[in-house]
């Protein structure tokens, strides 16, 4: 039973920095674009498949995937930055039309794949990232796992450092304050925005890579499920901090674990509950500030 | 000036008489009456939807939670009460509404807020249903089984029914004072509530009302089916094509969710069934394109040229 | 027997995460009275007009209105008891003509006010049948005060509806204002131009960091130390 709750709980922290960084880039489009990227989850599927893609045809490593994750976000990022979101800006419910934009953007993401890569779960070479497993408390974990964390912490903490070290950084969380402001003062907001959205992008793509390890497989239909689960994590962490969303990951992966130890049928319902109750409970995350407008 | 007489919602009414022609006729001369059945369906679903977000602003993502709600009270009802149909149909709505109440306070959540965890919402009453340790309740994903009330020609005719009444609260939403204190509402709900427009109680008399379509419509839908699984009652597909739909033709407006379920469900049936990622790529782009350039549905074509669209 | 007054603000505080906005305010006002509501930036005096309107609720102290406390009502019953304001920063009904704006608070506040009039009284009626969006800003405020009217408030609050406007149109304003009331409606006036309210009101509250430091006459006010050190600050 202890062995089993131990278990249970090096798991769900190694699966929860994972999601984190999962989340990260979900959070961060919507703390500077106040848009609600819908197709995030696809993204992720879009990594996890380019990682699949550099092993499958030219038997690479798949953490190859990581920097092809952010050749990908750049390439795709950039025009569509600039083809949708200073439109949708000037709209009149920026929030509403985005989301439904993305989800439209999100279908076609979904379909592009099933027609490259057909609608099967594909796996990667199991033993790529190392085929020890390394323990922690007597509880080993396949070294993939300790690779997706690692990544994971060094990707949040970057992105971290950028927001609070970097000058593009301090201009980034300008236009998260208050839009309006950063643009009065001379901030170029669109090119910060953009570096952010590219950023957001990059960051589901290099969680995508380590999908097929952490959940078994990536298929074109599973970006939904990441989605929602993103945002469930980025609304337990809060919204704008992306130590915040390190810690929703957390939360979400120590529940998911445990209830796929002790009630494995029910572990599916985790991050939904959690979103709902928390929503309901303390809309501002469990780990955010109380901000009211007077 | 807006009067609250009849002579406001005898377009209502003749749309609701058409459709009812449409489709009592339509069988007769095209055997594919399930299409026909699905199309009604779709018509249905897309103008619930409409009668929350295209009146009140909240977009329901999770909509197909009411419509599966009501699919599974009607066949519990059969199956474990061996209810009469009647009975059974009507236990749809009336669990329907239940969940929204339960769900009430989702409504204090803004925009997105509110439509994802109206999603997850949806995605709970799925898991719960089709988990395995509720085979013994539900049939867990085992599905249910309903061939005792098998009836394709009454629950079709049902369907027309509801379709008729979905046309006519439609119209009463956009044409009667209540539509015009959800207007309001929408606008700006501070200055509604000013205005003395109790701003809380009748948006959630919209979202039960919205809900109970829904509930309606899945439970004559698994009353049509009579045997069915979990995922055949709450896809998501069901909440993304009412979505869809409804934005196509035009929310806000009776018209537009009827004719956008009309267009697309035939599109759908053209080409969707046999390659349904074609379809996907190709409602995707439509999606993105509406919302960039046609935000207000292809019916905003006509009132941008001042045409009144009802 | 003295006849109980219209409002009356007891003991009431309000804090907007551990910030306290509003410190046991106390104030009477009779039927009929116009109060100048005047103080600092950041004093709390729409926090006032916000709690009095229902937008806010206090965290203590009652708000009796013709007799019964209402502190804890939702707005929609403040208004149809009586109670309504404008906005500082009107937001209308922008999907409704102008005409619909005021009929639909007319209708639902169940008081069949006269439509036309109304849009008389704001000046609009030659714009009845526009787009309410399409209004200019100052077009906005009046159409956000006919929505007040329209619903017959026996209190009305005005939340600084002079800011931006040239001195013509405010003294329309002014004198619209003293139109309504003569009908016997009791207004409080948020107002920051002391010649606007010089020609409204005798009587002032002055409020400094959620307290009341000044009952009065205005003229009286701007002799008042107190005042004079909340407004320009003490070292000057």
């Amino acid at each position: 039973m202890t062995a089993l709750l131990e278990y249970a709980i090096v798991g769900g922290l190694l699966y929860g920095i994972f999601f984190g960084l999962v989340a990260v880039g979900l959070n961060l489009i919507f703390g500077v674009m106040r848009i609600i990227n819908l197709a995030h989850g696809e993204f992720v599927v879009l990594g996890g498949f380019g990682a699949y893609w550099l092993t499958s045809a030219f038997g690479l490593n798949p953490l190859w995937g990581v920097p092809l994750a952010a050749l990908g976000a750049v390439v795709i990022g950039f025009p569509l930055y600039y083809a949708i979101v200073p439109r949708l800006q000037r709209s009149r419910d920026p929030e509403m039309l985005s989301f439904i934009l993305f989800f439209g953007l999100a279908q076609v993401i979904e379909a592009l794949v099933t027609l490259g890569f057909g609608p099967d779960q594909r796996t990667l070479p199991s033993d790529a990232l190392g085929s020890g497993s390394p323990s922690v408390f007597g509880q080993a974990f396949p070294e993939s796992w300790w690779w997706a964390a690692g990544i994971s912490v060094v990707a949040i903490v970057g992105l971290w450092l950028y927001l609070t070290r970097t000058r593009l950084g301090f201009a980034t969380r300008a236009i998260m304050a208050n839009r309006d402001e950063a643009l009065a003062t001379g901030i170029s907001v669109d090119r910060v925005s953009s570096i952010a959205f590219i950023i957001g992008l990059a960051l589901a793509g290099a969680a995508g890579v380590f999908v097929p390890y952490l959940q078994g497989s990536v298929a074109p239909g599973i970006g939904n499920d990441l989605t929602t689960t993103s945002f469930a994590i980025l609304i337990i962490g809060s919204l704008g901090n992306p130590i915040g969303t390190l810690l929703g990951g957390l939360v979400f992966g120590v529940g998911s674990m445990l209830m796929q130890t002790f009630y494995a049928s029910w572990s599916n319902l985790v991050p939904y509950v959690l979103l709902v109750a928390i929503v309901l409970i303390r809309p501002q995350g469990l780990f955010g500030k109380s901000v009211r407008h007077a | 000036m807006l009067k609250s007489n009849w002579s406001r919602f005898w377009p209502g009414m003749l749309v609701a008489a058409l459709l009812a022609l449409v489709f009592s006729v339509a069988p007769m001369g095209y055997g594919n009456t399930s299409l026909l059945f699905m199309m009604m369906t779709f018509i249905v679903l897309a103008q619930g939807l409409n009668l929350l977000y295209g009146f009140t602003g909240y977009l329901p993502f999770g909509y197909v939670g009411f419509f599966g709600t009501g699919a599974y009270a009607a066949a519990l009802m059969v199956m474990k009460l061996h209810a009469p149909v009647w009975a059974a149909v009507l236990a749809g709505p009336l669990a329907s509404m239940a969940i929204a109440l339960v769900l009430g306070p989702l409504l204090r959540l803004s925009g997105a807020y509110f439509s994802i965890a109206n999603l997850a919402a949806s995605q709970i009453l799925f898991f719960v249903i089709s988990n395995p340790h509720m085979t013994g309740i539900t049939g867990g994903p085992y599905g249910v089984k309903l061939d005792r009330i098998f009836a394709p020609t009454a629950s079709y005719a049902a369907m027309i029914v509801l379709v008729v009444l979905t046309t006519l609260i439609a119209a009463y939403f956009r044409y009667s004072r209540f539509g015009q204190g959800l207007r309001a509402m929408a606008d700006d709900p501070v200055s509604a509530e000013m205005s003395a427009i109790p701003v809380v109680r009748m948006r959630l008399m919209a979202w039960l009302t919205s809900a109970a379509v829904a509930g309606l419509a899945g439970a004559i839908y698994a009353w049509n089916l009579s045997v069915f699984y979990p995922d055949a009652v709450f896809s998501l597909q069901i909440s993304i094509f009412a979505i869809v739909f409804a934005l196509f033709g035009g929310v806000g407006t009776v018209l537009g969710p009827i004719i956008g379920a009309g267009l697309l469900y035939a599109l759908y049936n053209a080409i969707g069934i046999s390659a349904p990622q074609y379809f996907q790529l190709i409602y995707g782009v439509l999606i993105v394109g509406l919302v960039m350039f046609l935000p207000e549905g292809i019916l905003s074509l006509l009132t941008r040229r001042g045409i009144n669209v009802f | 027997m003295s006849s109980e007054p219209l409002l009356k603000l007891s003991g009431i505080e309000k804090s907007f995460s551990g910030l306290k906005v509003l410190n046991g305010v106390n104030f009477d006002l009779q039927k009929g009275e116009i109060i100048g509501l005047v103080g600092p930036n950041g004093s709390g005096k729409t926090s006032v007009i916000n709690l009095i309107s229902g937008v806010l609720r206090p965290d203590s102290g009652t708000i009796r209105f013709n007799g019964s406390e209402v502190q804890t009502l939702p707005s929609h019953t403040r208004v149809k008891a009586g109670i309504n304001r404008s906005f500082q920063v009107p937001k209308c009904f922008v999907s409704m003509t102008v005409r619909e704006n005021i009929e639909v608070a007319a209708h639902f506040s169940g008081q069949d006010a006269d439509t036309s009039a109304i849009l008389a009284e704001i000046g609009l009626k030659h714009l009845a049948d526009k787009s309410a969006g399409a209004l200019t800003a100052n077009q906005q405020k009046m159409l956000d005060l006919g929505r007040a009217l329209a619903t017959r408030p026996k209190l009305l609050l005005v939340d600084e509806i002079g800011a931006g406007l040239n001195p013509a149109e405010l003294s329309g304003i002014a004198t619209l204002l003293k139109g309504i009331t003569a009908r016997g409606v009791s207004l409080i006036v948020v107002e920051h131009l002391m010649e606007f309210l010089n020609a409204l009101t005798e009587r002032v509250i002055v409020l400094s960091a959620g307290k009341i430091i000044f009952e009065g006459s205005l003229e009286a006010a701007s002799r008042d130390a107190a005042v004079v050190t909340a407004f320009f600050g003490g070292a000057v």
